[in-house]
């Protein structure tokens, strides 16, 4: 059994241009759900609008790409005001439908033949990310590997996931920042309690819109690099499931802690690739029955996704804290 | 203070005496019928409505409430106290009405505006933030923040000060309440009692004009129950008007200066303590039972 090669694969992704946008999708995510409770079922949506931002204003419309960056983590942060105006007021429930709805009927409208002609609808979109490879400081000759073993990057993946650390890390601190403030501790009041917060003369609704729209933009972010590092977008790599293994890197990493969502995207994408190399491993040399190596011809992701459930499952019931939370403030929910 | 010769309980007795004259004898020479006028409101109720389906919960046609002595609010259960709280503190909508607080028209009513303009109320069931901790939930409460606002929240040098000085009012805060010892532990791990003494501390940071208190007592052990009668006490001692919630006769009459009762969303009745707690229609609203059993 070659576990080196199972170990390269599994570090190649935590440490990947998934991993990044993993990352920013859960930042943002904890923005909204960790600290302020937002239960943002929709956090795909901002992705979403990031990376076709992007796309769309360099493909469609000709423009560069510094412009198209702005441009897509504005119509994140657009969302964010227009999914939060009419349902900040409501219910944790009724924001919950609503957020998952908003980013399904994007998705939609994104991918419908009718779109063809702006966002590329069912064809996807993609366009020429040449202005960002041309900063690469990296040498991308065919041959150029960084890295051991199958732990290895391309030049391209290699500038790809420089800046997107760089990007995670920035981001990182600037949350770290806002939210040990006050007004972070407003945020977690609300979070407790709403009428608490309001009784004590906080604009509930407004703290909730500002939380909504910095976890938005930077859910916008993860977009732009996935724009970038794809090229292009495609409407079918943003379906609600993007959402939920937000939620699993953030729940695994820790909810409300600073470093847990950038833990989590990491060790989610190790795990999965892990599983999911070892599956293939086993396939290859034959190990498995006939019937299980059929059954699990071309659908490991499958079988790897649900062992990513399971460990979830597993982590609810032994550490529902996460890695990096803290199991009293977890256990003060069961009084 | 050395300089001062008198002992700290004879000067306490001395503000309370102060107080009583200035600020309680007044009232006492208000005649004692439902939507009387005061000599000094601090909140002012017009017409006041608010039904459930055919259930009428508030119907107030007037009332006022004396500005920096302690009114008690009582009545039976379900006589629309806490939801005249609600209404009063922009927590639920009232059908009609309008009510003056501070000398301002309430015209929209949101809880946060209310607040900010010195109107504080507590919760029956206390809110107290379970993940924050002790001295967090204190500083919550401190009014005008400017690390409250984003722009200036990653730059802590902008509101470090305030900070500190909101610390150093939370710990002297705290210290008064009997809970500077908890002050770093998370709030979701203090007993009842204490929760209702950091609600009421926190309050207080917000430098009220008004507290409301939502029956402050309830729930709480006798002995905390005192040093929490206490805590009322010292807050009309210090200028702030206080409207608390209560069942208790014996803890009503033994520190609001005025009773109002409620019945059925009506007031029915106002006046001194001892007048209230002998009234004819208090006895049949609220202590029907003992009057039908001194009649058997």
């Amino acid at each position: 059994m070659a576990f080196d090669i199972i170990f390269g694969n599994a570090a190649r992704a935590a440490f990947g241009p998934e991993a990044v946008i993993l990352a920013l999708a859960a930042i943002g995510l904890n923005v909204h759900f960790g600290f302020t409770g937002l239960l943002n079922f929709g956090q795909v949506g901002f992705i979403m609008l990031g990376a076709y931002g992007t796309s769309v204003t360099v493909a469609t419309f000709g423009g560069s790409l510094w412009l198209g960056i702005p441009v897509g983590l504005f119509l994140a942060l657009a969302l964010a005001v227009a999914m939060g105006f009419p349902t900040l007021r409501l219910q944790a429930v009724m924001f919950a439908i609503v957020t998952i709805a908003a980013a399904e009927i994007i998705r939609i409208l994104i991918g419908s033949t009718d779109a063809i002609g702006l966002t590329g609808g069912p064809l996807s979109v993609s366009f020429d990310a040449g202005a960002f490879f041309d900063l690469n400081p990296y040498a991308d000759g065919p041959q150029d590997r960084y890295g051991v073993g199958t732990f290895a990057f391309t030049g391209q993946q290699m500038w790809v996931i420089t800046v997107g650390w760089v990007l995670v890390a920035l981001v990182s601190l600037v949350v770290f920042l806002i939210i040990r403030s006050p007004w972070g501790r407003v945020l977690k009041s609300i979070r407790e309690d709403q009428d608490a917060a309001r009784s004590l003369g906080k604009n509930v609704f407004w703290y909730k819109m500002q939380a909504l729209m910095i976890g938005g933009v930077i859910g916008g972010m993860a977009g732009v690099i996935d724009a970038i590092k794809t090229s292009g977008a495609d409407p079918n790599g943003f379906r609600p499931q993007v959402t939920f293994y937000t939620y699993t890197a953030l729940l695994l990493g820790g909810a409300a802690t600073y470093l847990g969502p950038v833990l989590g995207a990491i060790l989610f994408w190790f795990l999965r690739e892990w599983i999911e190399s070892f599956l293939r491993q086993l396939a290859a040399e034959a190990w498995l029955p006939d019937a299980i190596a059929d059954f699990l011809e071309g659908s490991e992701g499958i079988i790897s996704v649900s062992m990513v459930g399971l460990a979830l499952v597993l982590l609810m019931l032994f550490r529902p804290q996460g890695i990096t939370g803290n199991r009293t403030e977890m256990q003060l929910d069961a009084r | 203070m050395p300089d001062n010769p008198i002992p700290a309980d004879d000067r306490a007795a001395l503000v309370e005496s102060a107080r009583r004259t200035t600020e309680v004898e007044p009232i006492l020479t208000v005649y004692p019928v439902p939507g009387v006028a005061k000599p000094n409101p601090i909140l002012k109720v017009d017409g006041l409505r608010r039904s459930f389906g055919g259930l009428t919960a508030v119907d107030v046609d007037h009332l006022e409430i004396e500005r920096g002595i302690v009114t008690a609010l009582i009545g039976p259960n379900g006589a629309g106290k806490t939801t005249l709280f609600n209404l009063l503190t922009g927590f639920d909508r009232a059908d009609s009405g309008r009510w003056e607080f501070n000398g301002q028209e309430v015209t929209s009513p949101s809880p946060d505006r209310l607040a900010r303009q010195g109107m504080v109320r507590t919760f029956q069931l206390t809110k107290s933030l379970a993940k924050l901790s002790v001295l967090q939930n204190m500083l919550l409460g401190a009014p005008g923040q400017v690390g409250e606002q984003l722009w200036a929240a990653p730059f802590r040098w902008l509101w470090s000060d305030q900070e500190r000085a909101n610390t150093e009012r939370a710990e002297e805060l705290l210290e008064r309440f009997n809970l500077a010892h908890m002050r770093d532990e998370l709030a979701g791990t203090l007993s009842g009692g204490q929760r209702k003494l950091l609600e009421m501390a926190r309050a207080l940071m917000a430098d009220p004009v008004l507290v409301m208190l939502d029956e402050p007592m309830a729930g709480v052990n006798p002995a905390l129950a005192q040093s929490l009668l206490g805590h009322i006490t010292a807050l009309s001692l210090e200028g702030v008007s206080v409207v608390f919630i209560e069942h208790d006769m014996d803890v009503v009459s033994g520190i609001s200066d005025w009773v109002v009762v409620l019945a059925q969303g009506r007031v029915i009745a106002e006046g001194g303590p001892w007048k209230v707690i002998h009234d004819e229609v208090v006895i049949d609203a609220y202590l029907g039972r003992r009057r039908t059993e001194a009649a058997s």
